[in-house]
């Protein structure tokens, strides 16, 4: 199984290429079928492989000698395995949502939009899996080219332009600032792969007998920029909200449900293999680096998410909260705090990726995605009001929300956690269940237009379906129906959770997992015995999704969603690169000070 | 933010970048050593491989799987720039006119097209013996026909240039080195694997399937240059607006 690894990442990449070779002649159905079934498979060959022994796997066969080998690794580690297998199983979910979108295609490229998808899934695939940081870069610009091209799909109107104009800014800004980290770390250490860069620098502070100096450092600082760029963390953020809000609906999904995971993902993978040993950053600084950051980024994310009426950038600043969340269980460093971000990372994956779908069934039917023009105005699809309310719920950590036990696991590890994970919860789902409310049960007032302020609206809106539907699509609603279902396994199959545990303890395991890549040793480990649901998590989880309740009861009947003394975070959100860019270069200063402090 | 504003966060932020990075680089290996660990081992594997020319080595045998990605980055951002490039709603077509070219442009454009191409041949064909390759090829190729729409006019650059059969190539060029991957699995070996005969080094022949990979990249360089010239020149010179404006008639 080991040599079929890069299967998965080419398998996609080779569907793009028939599609665009075939554009022409390929009628749209074929062209869906095709990318359907690229997408089924490298789904089925990761879950194969997760089936399996962890194996890594030498392209070109130039296997180590030594402990040095000229190639390029990929690992198929759980975590890896799982974040690739989860993107595949969204893809597939994408595509099928987008069954019906898109009635006007390129001319002559039937094939376009899903042609861009698939590449977007080799790109991600590529990413999670590779063990060597020069090729998770040229994955990193692969996700990154193709998620501009996707979020500016639509340009016959002027925001998507603007919005992939700012993603593609800031985006390159930080792939740029993690070549010249690289770049380093190659002079340093003559070496590309994580685990030998992580061995060498280990070795070099073992004949130097003190640990890491400033290249080392400045190599954190930048590789990590990147990939905080990618994670949307606070100052590197404001690309999201941009740039999500104005995607089509079925990009949105794969965005915020998988694409910005991937850099806290990268973030994680690139500390404990390359960082993480005597050789590497000290602990502390790296961890209150991530802490920082999360925890800023939970709290502007939902602050800003509770203002909006731009139902899709309500959801994108729900997607900074609760990425600033992950990085918070991240900063843990230690396998709980893993295990419980991979849980919560796939729980949310799911209920986010429903929330979009449901939001595209609006902008469909209704032409708008704006909470107060479409007051009232879904009241005649209740299923997809309830699916929408569930996302909510789900967002809001409800017991046995995938989401939900992510957030237990994560919040018990310290005593102050509780109290941010409850609160950005509570704001973030409340949020979604205000608009739940207000949209499909026609409750409290239409609203006015708030005075104060620039505000994001969301009407005038362009339905993606070529025409207005009528009666949601049933692939949609199947699609966000299926998708909520899987959140909720997650919370439910203990057998999971059992599983990301023991792949948690080893992604943690700097030397292991060199151990394993260069030397051979396999790095499985027999399932120990794992935390699941406690009464603690799920009474915190209930409590969390209750404060949503309220808020949302609270709030519906309220004219304005403003927070007066934030005025001046907003007026940040500005929507000008210039502005971005300067809080990005921003940015790499305020990570070095705090890796460093 | 104020322009005053956004010069303070920007001017903080480099500084802090460059305080950091000029820190870095006092740490780094002194200028003029001679240890090169990973050009040693790579230089060593290229001989090994029968690859006079050990960059080609690198980049189509010891970390070919790279190259795929940045194959596939060029091949994405061109599928990105046709989708976005699109004619849309409230768009038509022109045909533009013929053009005015000076006589000594014109003779000097179809004097130099046909060298120009045969160097372009020149380099793909020898990545794995000389400098150059696919991708410096492939550039190469793609300039000497666009010697034509500057030597005569767009008309004659159309004619040269069946935009179908280059998307065909360029999707093909793509394939081909993902399927040609494939067959070091098919061999028994691993994805990407060097499992042809090597040859005998330094002739055309030799490197396994480095010329086979190269070429496949040749193929795509060129054709995705042409296809993306074709757009950006078809943005500029064809698609008016509705309303008679050219390119940028759209509401910014």
């Amino acid at each position: 199984m080991d040599r079929l690894l890069p299967l998965i990442v080419v398998v996609p990449l080779l569907g793009a290429a028939v599609l665009v070779a075939a554009g022409r002649h390929v009628p749209r159905p074929v062209a869906e079928a095709v990318a359907g079934l690229a997408a089924a498979a490298s789904a089925a060959l990761a879950a194969a492989a997760l089936a399996g022994p962890p194996e890594v796997s030498w392209v070109g066969a130039w296997r180590p000698q030594d402990g040095h080998s000229v190639g390029i690794v990929l690992v198929g580690d759980r975590i890896g395995l799982g974040l690739a297998a989860l993107t595949s199983l969204l893809v597939v979910a994408v595509l099928a949502y987008s069954w019906r979108y898109f009635d006007e295609p390129p001319h002559g490229h039937g094939g376009a939009f899903p042609a861009l998808v698939l590449l977007f899934q080799g790109g991600m695939c590529g990413f999670a899996l590779t063990g060597d940081l020069f090729d998770a870069f040229v994955f990193f610009e692969l996700m990154g080219v193709v998620g501009y091209a996707l979020t500016g799909y639509r340009v016959e109107e002027a925001r998507p332009v603007q919005g992939a104009l700012v993603f593609g800014f800031v985006n390159s800004l930080g792939g740029y600032a993690t070549l010249l980290g690289i770049g380093l770390l190659y002079a340093r250490t003559g070496e590309l792969g994580m685990a030998q860069v992580g061995r060498e620098l280990d070795q070099a502070a073992d004949a130097a007998g003190h640990g890491a100096d400033a290249l080392v450092v400045a190599a954190f600082v930048l590789v990590l920029t990147g990939l905080l760029v990618k994670a949307a963390a606070v100052p590197f953020h404001f690309w999201l909200p941009d740039a999500h809000a104005v995607a089509p609906t079925p990009v949105c999904m794969l965005l915020s449900g998988v694409m910005v995971e991937m850099g806290g993902y990268g973030a994680a993978r690139v500390w404990t293999t390359v960082f993480g040993g005597p050789g590497g950053v000290p602990a502390a600084g790296a961890r209150r680096t991530l802490l920082v950051l999360g925890v800023g980024s939970a709290l502007v994310g939902a602050l800003m998410c509770w203002q909006q009426r731009h139902v899709k950038r309500l959801l994108a600043f729900s997607t900074v909260a609760h990425t600033g969340l992950f990085l918070t269980g991240i900063a843990l460093l230690t396998p709980h705090g893993v295990a419980g971000t991979a849980l919560y990372v796939l729980g949310h994956a799911g209920a986010k990726a429903a929330l979009f779908a449901c939001t595209g069934i609006l902008l469909d039917r209704h032409g708008s995605v704006d909470e107060c023009e479409l007051h009232g105005k879904g009241r005649g699809i209740p299923f997809t009001g309830l699916l929408f309310a569930a996302g909510g719920l789900a967002l809001a950590g409800l017991p046995p929300f995938g989401t939900s036990l992510g957030k237990a696991l994560v919040e018990e590890r310290s005593p102050w956690l509780p109290a941010l994970f409850v609160l950005v919860s509570a704001v973030t789902g409340g949020a979604v269940l205000r608009v739940a409310a207000r949209v499909f049960l026609g409750a409290g007032q239409a609203g006015r237009e708030d005075d104060e302020g620039p505000e994001t609206t969301g009407g005038e809106e362009e339905p993606e379906t070529g025409r207005r539907v009528r009666r949601p699509p049933v692939p949609m609603v199947t699609v966000a129906a299926l998708l909520l279902a899987g959140a909720l396994a997650v919370g439910t199959v203990p057998a999971l959770t059992g599983a990301v545990s023991a792949a948690a303890e080893a992604f943690t395991d700097h030397a292991g997992y060199a151990a394993a890549v260069l030397d051979g040793r396999p790095a499985g480990r027999p399932e120990g015995p794992y935390d699941w649901w406690t009464w603690t998590g799920a009474g915190l989880g209930l409590l969390s999704a209750a404060l949503a309740v309220a808020l949302a009861a609270r709030s519906v009947g309220l004219e304005s969603r403003a927070v007066p003394w934030s005025a001046p975070l907003r007026r940040l959100h500005s929507g000008h690169v210039g502005d971005y860019v300067a809080w990005t270069v921003a940015g790499i200063g305020l990570v070095s000070l705090l890796a460093l402090w | 933010m104020t322009r005053r504003l956004r010069l303070w966060v920007l001017t903080a932020g480099l500084l802090a970048t460059a305080a950091l990075y000029v820190a870095a680089c006092t740490d780094l290996p002194a200028f003029g050593g001679s240890w090169h660990p990973y050009g040693d081992r790579a230089v060593r594997a290229a001989l090994q491989q029968h690859t006079a020319n050990a960059v080609s080595s690198v980049n189509f045998d010891q970390r070919a799987f790279d190259t795929l990605g940045e194959e596939t980055v060029l091949f994405s951002s061109v599928l990105g720039t046709v989708v976005l490039l699109r004619r849309t709603r409230g768009e038509k077509r022109v045909a533009p006119g013929p053009a005015e070219v000076p006589a000594a442009l014109r003779r000097y454009g179809l004097l130099v097209l046909p060298v120009t191409l045969l160097i372009g041949l020149y380099v793909i064909a020898h990545g794995q013996l000389s400098p150059g390759g696919g991708f410096q090829g492939g550039v190469v190729v793609a300039t000497s026909l666009h010697l034509l729409y500057i030597a005569v006019d767009y008309k004659a650059l159309e004619r040269i240039r069946p935009l179908g059969l280059f998307e065909l190539a360029d999707g093909t060029g793509e394939a081909a080195y993902i399927l040609l991957g494939a067959a070091g699995l098919i061999a028994g070996s691993a994805y990407l694997a060097n499992t042809l005969p090597l040859g005998t080094f330094n002739t055309l022949s030799s490197g396994g399937t480095v010329p086979l990979l190269n070429a496949a990249v040749g193929v795509e360089v060129t054709s995705a240059v042409v296809v993306l010239l074709a757009h950006f020149l078809g943005q500029a010179l064809e698609i008016e607006s509705e309303d008679g404006a050219k390119d940028g008639g759209r509401e910014a």
